[in-house]
């Protein structure tokens, strides 16, 4: 028997999801303004992907 | 010489319970708002009419849900192995009742073998933990804490 719903993300695909779904909710709970939260929005996210990408690139010489 | 008062003891005994009432009244109101925002994403929110906000956490918590699910993460049961099995139920009974809409997309099972299943996990967690900020941030509003 088969899931009724099937996702496959590659792995930038579920790091983006991760980053875009939790730097909104973080914007619009953490901040009132909309100019702050857009701010906040953005930086978040540039923040989520540079580390994720960071650490992934670190941990290359280990995977082999 | 003026008396400040002709019986001050009265005058505590009046002002005291009514103070006292009302801020037991807004602490049970303020967790009613932070347990309803924990059984219904955003309900919270919602019921202090920042519509914005409940939007928000309604739909990430049941994008980060739906996602989680549909990559066969792991939904943790209460019947756990170790530890590790406990702490992922509480995360995952932290999105309230969207752990039934895990459990109701999720027809057949967890299959972490692979890295999407892994991602599905940290996902159905993620939600959880997020939902319970959101609840406390709707507690810590209702208390009037600038939020």
């Amino acid at each position: 028997m088969t899931a009724v719903h099937s996702l496959e993300l590659n792995h930038f695909q579920a790091l983006l999801l991760f980053a875009v779904v939790i730097s909104v909710a973080f914007g619009f709970l953490g901040r009132r303004r909309p100019k702050d939260r857009v701010k906040y929005i953005l930086w978040s996210l540039f923040l989520f992907l540079l580390v994720g990408i960071g650490v992934g690139w670190a941990m290359f010489p280990f995977s082999r | 010489m003026d008396e400040p008062s002709q019986n001050p003891a009265n005058d505590g005994t009046q002002s005291a319970p009514s103070i006292k009432d009302a801020r037991s009244s807004g602490e049970s109101r303020a967790v009613a708002f932070g347990v309803a925002g924990w059984l219904l994403p955003g309900l919270g929110h919602a019921l202090q009419l920042m519509w914005g906000r409940a939007l928000v956490v309604f739909f990430a918590v049941g994008l980060l849900v739906y996602a989680g699910a549909s990559m066969k993460g792991n939904v943790f049961r209460r019947q756990g192995n170790d530890a590790f099995d406990t702490l992922g139920y509480i995360a995952d009974m932290g999105t309230g009742s969207f752990y039934l809409f895990a459990r109701a997309i999720e027809t057949s099972g967890a299959d972490v073998s692979h890295a999407d299943g892994d991602y599905g996990t940290r996902l159905l967690a993620t939600a959880g933990i997020l939902n319970l900020l959101a609840a406390l941030h709707a507690f810590e509003a209702a208390r009037g804490h600038k939020a």
